[in-house]
């Protein structure tokens, strides 16, 4: 993050942070900011919603019970969208608490969004 | 902080998940229906083969339905994969039999939506869904309709030709 500026950081809210990653929103730019895997990448709405089911897609359990000899990494790729991500295990449990994380404090905004600001315009 | 995912699209994720669900179902009805128009037809029951027909395009316009209920709610429609469709029946009385299972699962299918969508208080789901519970109400009638005919006429001497022949004048046609 240190090499990123970004200006003015207001426009820019922390979503959810991991001691591996964090997300962040920019309500001006209608998108999310990743900063994991030692890069900083942007995702809209529809990238965004790739990028979860391809995590999730992921299945972690038959990664480590692969007793082959090859290296653990996994390819997350998303079509159509700017960024590929090379993960090792421990980088693909990392990203997948990292997006469960995310997707709670959406769905927390939503609900705040809904009983809160919606009905008490 | 903007509520980005909610201006994108109206359904909630387990929602989209579960109309995607149903899409599949729907063309999966379609395939099973156009299998069963098959089979009758090369056992010589025209009617019934003309009546699958016909069910066939209903499911698949169910299918088209709902497709474009989740793209113009911003959801991500997923055109589905068929597979497993039943080609073989073991009398003429099973193949209706399996389309009354078909049709009642569906309803159940559609039923646990609706359950979700209350949940949630989805009442626009709700509403799009409404159509869809008429709907099986007819299709189960018709089928249930159907398979009465082996009772009513019975499968002795010409009976499997007379069943054929009514099959297509079920008609449902309740104002309520
Ligand atoms: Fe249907
Ligand atoms: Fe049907």
């Amino acid at each position: 993050m240190q090499n990123v500026v970004i200006a003015p950081s207001v426009e820019f809210v922390e979503v959810f942070q991991t001691s591996n990653g964090a997300v962040f929103q920019s309500d001006k730019e209608n998108c999310w900011y990743i900063d994991f895997a030692g890069k900083l990448a942007r995702f809209d709405y529809r990238s965004l919603m790739k990028l979860r089911k391809a995590v999730y897609a992921i299945d972690i359990e038959m990664i480590l019970m692969n007793s082959e000899k090859t290296a653990d990494l996994e390819i997350v790729f998303i079509c159509a969208c700017d960024h590929c991500y090379v993960l090792n295990t421990l980088q693909i449990l990392a990203i997948r608490e990292l997006i469960e994380g995310t997707f709670v404090m959406l769905e927390l905004n939503r609900i705040l969004h809904d009983r809160v600001y919606r009905l008490t315009a | 902080m903007k509520d980005i995912t909610r201006v994108q699209c109206l359904l909630s994720t387990e929602i989209e998940a579960l109309l995607n669900q149903q899409i599949k179902k729907e063309a999966q009805s379609s395939s099973a229906y156009l299998a069963m128009a098959s089979w009758c037809d090369s056992h010589g029951f025209d009617y019934s083969s003309d009546y699958f027909f016909k069910q066939s395009e209903e499911e698949r316009m169910h299918q088209m339905k709902i497709f474009k209920y989740v793209l113009d709610m911003g959801g991500n429609a997923i055109s589905p994969e068929v597979t497993n469709i039943q080609l073989e029946f073991n009398s003429f009385k099973e193949v209706f039999e399996e389309a009354l299972e078909a049709e009642i699962s569906v309803t159940q299918s559609l039923k646990n939506i609706a359950a979700n969508c209350y949940k949630e208080q989805d009442f626009v789901t709700i509403e799009f869904l409404n159509w869809f519970f008429k709907e099986q109400r007819e299709e189960e009638y018709k089928a249930r309709r159907a398979l009465e005919l082996f009772e009513v006429i019975g499968e002795e001497g010409t009976g499997r030709w007379e069943i054929d022949k009514h099959v297509n004048d079920i008609e449902y046609n309740s104002e309520a």
